[in-house]
């Protein structure tokens, strides 16, 4: 702990999601200019599951994202990136020596933390999630430099605020995860990172064998919607109603639950090797986006009002996630045997 | 929670819900993805102030009952760090149905220091504070 500061010349760029964020600034400090975009689709960041046996602050469990660390690992697998993650940490000590390690040689490194005892978080947003990700890029003493890109600004964490927050406990316990990337080839073949990341987001969405996971999931989650107020009453229903909403909009999503941001790939890409089914598949992403935002806001009115006949409202609700999920299965289909 | 009042960031000051600025993605009518920075939208917010006032009913009531000795403390300091029994036992490294015994104050009087202190660590409290609550 007595060592000498260090100080990476790290550029923080805030982004819409913490993964995605961190790895495009990654990329981008070793010189390949990744956007944001472009990181989260080609690391297959899209996904939707449901778990309503599964309760995450006493309400069903909805996912838009993928499990953590795939992003980073994916992008880095396809684009031939050499990268290291080391998954586990047995104990807290080696954690942290191995975090002062590689900063000492002026890499920086990316951890994964818990929400819950972050400092520098807004208090009304802190949860037990333990899937959020910053980046490490500075020490004095006993302060560590932070580049969390959900906030505008970097931040300090001390030693034992980053302890902490690297062995949260709970569900996905992050147990000391880090990872960083070790050399750049010259050339980045992004043709076919882009076509095996599509590849493999048109299968998680639409052709996993289990009915929760991607578009299935979502209709599942449309019938139930209809039958949340008869079965839970009108304040449950809210509630839950509210969790979809949160998920969706509030917690670091770019909007519309990475919808936008998956979009933004298609568009980027495809205006990069001039395809139009990447193009035409962009066109109805930003539809579809703009209709998840048409939703957030009659869920949001639902939530405040609690209407006098809420039934007729959670079928309406219930309707537009079908057409949503409509929308998004076009999507995948366009882009399912993708030629480029 | 006790940095959050030191801070002098205008976020902390601020009492309302989503005060801070993010990140967000756009689509336009002419196919554009637009990228702003802002604060969230009133509309945004009101699922959030619904599960807070939904949270702070539950910590309430869950402080009524240890006060009136209906319950243990470690009841009310579950529900102010906003978890569930499943969580708590996974985050204190207790199992399930020994948990449930110790919510009852009968039990609760029995604990060894060892295992308050598991608890007291899992609520980043000390343990004359999980003893006696305020």
């Amino acid at each position: 702990m007595n060592s000498k500061p260090v100080m990476i010349n790290y550029t923080h760029r805030q982004a819409g999601h913490c993964e995605s964020g961190a790895t495009s600034n990654l990329f981008n400090f070793y010189g390949v200019k990744m956007s944001e975009p472009m990181a989260f689709g080609i690391g297959t960041g899209i996904y939707f599951s449901y778990l309503p046996f599964i309760k995450l602050m006493f309400a069903p469990m909805m996912s838009f994202r993928n499990l953590p660390n795939t992003v980073f690992r994916r992008s880095t697998k396809y684009l031939g990136v050499d990268s290291t993650v080391i998954r586990k940490f047995s104990n807290v000590k080696d954690s942290m020596d191995a975090l002062d390690r590689n900063l000492e040689k002026g890499i920086p490194t990316g951890v994964q933390v818990g929400v819950f005892n972050l400092t520098f978080f807004p208090p009304e947003y802190r949860q037990h999630y333990n899937m959020h990700n910053m980046v490490v890029f500075g020490k004095e003493g006993n302060l560590y430099h932070v580049s969390d890109t959900v906030m505008e600004h970097p931040q300090t964490l001390t030693y034992e605020d980053l302890v902490r927050v690297r062995w949260a406990k709970g569900a996905f316990a992050p147990k000391g995860k880090m990872y960083w990337i070790n050399s750049m080839p010259g050339e980045l073949d992004i043709r076919k990172a882009v076509k095996l990341g599509v590849d493999k987001s048109v299968y998680e969405m639409t052709k996993v064998p289990f009915w929760l996971i991607g578009i299935k999931g979502m209709r599942v989650m449309a019938k139930d919607i209809r039958k949340w107020p008869k079965k839970h009453g009108n304040q449950k229903a809210a509630f839950y109603l509210g969790q979809i909403l949160r998920m969706a909009e509030d917690y670091g999503t770019g909007g519309a639950g990475f919808r936008y941001i998956y979009g933004a790939f298609l568009k980027e890409s495809g205006e990069m090797f001039n395809n139009s089914q990447l193009l035409e598949a962009s066109d109805i992403m930003g539809r579809t986006a703009n209709k998840w935002r048409e939703f957030t806001y009659l869920g949001a009115r639902n939530c405040k009002n609690r209407s006098s006949q809420p039934a007729e409202d959670y079928n309406t609700l219930g309707d537009m996630m079908m057409e949503i999920a409509g929308m998004e299965e076009q999507v995948f289909k366009t882009i399912e045997k993708l030629k480029i | 929670m006790e940095n959050s009042e030191e801070n002098t960031d205008p976020v902390y000051k601020n009492k309302n819900y989503g005060q801070y600025r993010e990140l967000f993605y756009s689509y336009d009518e002419n196919g554009n993805f637009q990228k702003s920075v802002g604060f969230h939208g009133t509309t945004t917010r009101v699922p959030l102030e619904q599960a807070w006032d939904l949270f702070n009913e539950r910590i309430e009531e869950a402080r009524q009952k240890v006060l009136a000795g209906k319950a243990s403390p470690i009841v009310y300091y579950m529900e102010k760090i906003l978890a569930d029994p499943m969580g708590l036992s996974m985050m204190a490294g207790v199992s399930l149905w020994k948990l449930k015994l110790h919510c009852r104050p009968a039990f609760f009087k029995r604990l060894s220091e060892k295992t308050l202190a598991k608890y007291a660590e899992a609520f980043n409290i000390t343990i004359d504070q999980l003893k006696n609550i305020e």
